[in-house]
């Protein structure tokens, strides 16, 4: 956390100065200075850029590269950014179009090459990234079971609804800033994210319905 | 409060009531006053709504704790190192691997006035033969006795009604004359060799 963070200045203002103070050096031509006071910004916005692209992608490899590429992306076009919309939420969009991108090229290659076992998202290096410290074997199992088929269900989502459920529900983005990602009304924001819910919940069926959910039988019991 | 909704609050909240009652507290928006009500005044609905609530949790920390693991913070920090890497490779103007040099450089030699040289000899050239061409074609053209005086006076006694244009074919030598006439006609240095090579007519007779 920065100074100013640290004083209290919201994050926003943070990142909209330091965005602005970038873009003054490089039109001065001090790409050096530039450089390491756009550090600060990728170094804030790191975590959360690579959690995104991973949900999108599923690929840590892949989400690896996308967010290098968004973030030297927005450096080199940082003279089109305007102050008065968040740097976040500029970023986000830059990232997400290249997820996007990614994901359209993926499925081209998928249509001519035939998957090779063990080389699909869900278990492609997944013993790599847990570490030794997890509880036992068994727990990571049953982790890894539980993250495909919520994987696989929001993998059905159309990509309007996944993506306002991830940006709304992991993320924490309220429905403006949605919507300024997305470039959908605030309603349509709340529409796709009722229905992500909604068909997510049919999905994940009884497996995941935790104890007390309505039963569909019971779906319309006359109240008491 | 409409009839529909009256209707429905005499029943339990299902899912998709669930979904929205969170949906509006996640997004506020105008909507879902009634279930909402119907919530607060209900405790069965309002335990099924927080197990809804806890499952959508669960959902968001399982899914943030899988990204986690897949970006560990040694994995970030090479992350950024990469991405300063490539802000200063933007600086650097892209490379262009030469091309391998001859060892007598072409392009370095003052080429002007060879070039000349080369494109006056090909100039010449071109002109000697269409010169060449054309005083050709003028004194074939002014020689007395040329291809149009004789070619014309050759259709002209060919055309002339005394001499048929066609013999017939009996007319024409059979083929036994055609035969001792070539035989006639034979270098003499070759005669001792016609007379060693056996003849068709002594096969054809018979004996």
């Amino acid at each position: 956390m920065s100074g100013a963070q640290a004083a209290g200045v919201p994050a926003r203002e943070v990142d909209g100065r330091a965005a602005s103070a970038v873009k003054a050096l490089q039109a001065e031509g001090r790409h050096a200075e530039a450089r390491d006071r756009y550090a600060e910004l990728v170094s804030r916005h790191q975590r959360r850029a690579a959690r995104i692209a991973f949900h999108y992608l599923r690929d840590a490899a892949e989400a690896d590269e996308a967010v290098q590429d968004a973030f030297v992306r927005a450096f080199s076009h940082l003279a089109t950014f305007r102050a008065e919309l968040p740097f976040e939420i500029w970023f986000t969009r830059i990232l997400i179009n290249g997820c996007l991108d990614r994901i359209k090229a993926r499925k081209r290659r998928e249509r001519w090459l035939a998957p090779m076992p063990g080389s699909g998202p869900f278990d492609q290096g997944y013993a790599e990234r847990v570490p030794g410290r997890e509880p036992s074997p068994e727990d990571q199992v049953l982790a890894r079971e539980r993250r495909q088929q919520l994987a696989a269900a929001l993998a059905k989502l159309p990509e309007r609804q996944r993506s306002v459920f991830m940006l709304s529900h992991y993320e924490g983005c309220t429905s403006r800033e949605v919507s300024a990602v997305t470039g959908l009304k605030e309603s349509t924001v709340r529409v796709h994210l009722f229905r992500a819910i909604r068909r997510l919940r049919t999905l994940l069926g009884e497996s995941s319905r935790v104890t007390g959910a309505a039963i569909p039988g019971e779906k319309h019991r006359v109240h008491p | 409060m409409s009839i529909l909704n009256r209707l429905s609050l005499r029943h339990h909240l299902d899912d998709a009531a669930l979904a929205a009652i969170w949906t509006e507290r996640a997004a506020p928006g105008r909507g879902g006053a009634a279930e909402a009500a119907h919530l607060d005044a209900c405790a069965d609905c309002r335990a099924r709504y927080a197990a809804f609530a806890a499952w959508l949790e669960d959902v968001r920390f399982e899914a943030r704790a899988e990204a986690d693991q897949a970006f560990p913070p040694d994995r970030l920090a090479l992350q950024q190192i990469q991405i300063t890497r490539r802000l200063e490779a933007l600086e650097r103007p892209a490379r262009v691997i030469p091309f391998p040099r001859f060892a007598r450089p072409i392009a370095s030699e003052p080429s002007g006035p060879r070039r000349w040289i080369a494109v006056a000899a090909a100039a010449g050239l071109i002109v000697g033969l269409g010169v060449g061409q054309l005083l050709d074609l003028r004194h074939t053209l002014d020689r007395p006795g040329t291809f149009s005086e004789a070619g014309s006076r050759t259709i002209a006694r060919n055309m002339s009604p005394e001499r048929p244009a066609l013999q017939p074919v009996s007319s024409v030598s059979s083929d036994e004359s055609l035969m001792s006439e070539a035989e006639g006609s034979l270098p003499r240095g070759l005669e001792a060799l016609d007379a060693l090579t056996p003849r068709a007519r002594d096969y054809d007779q018979p004996r």
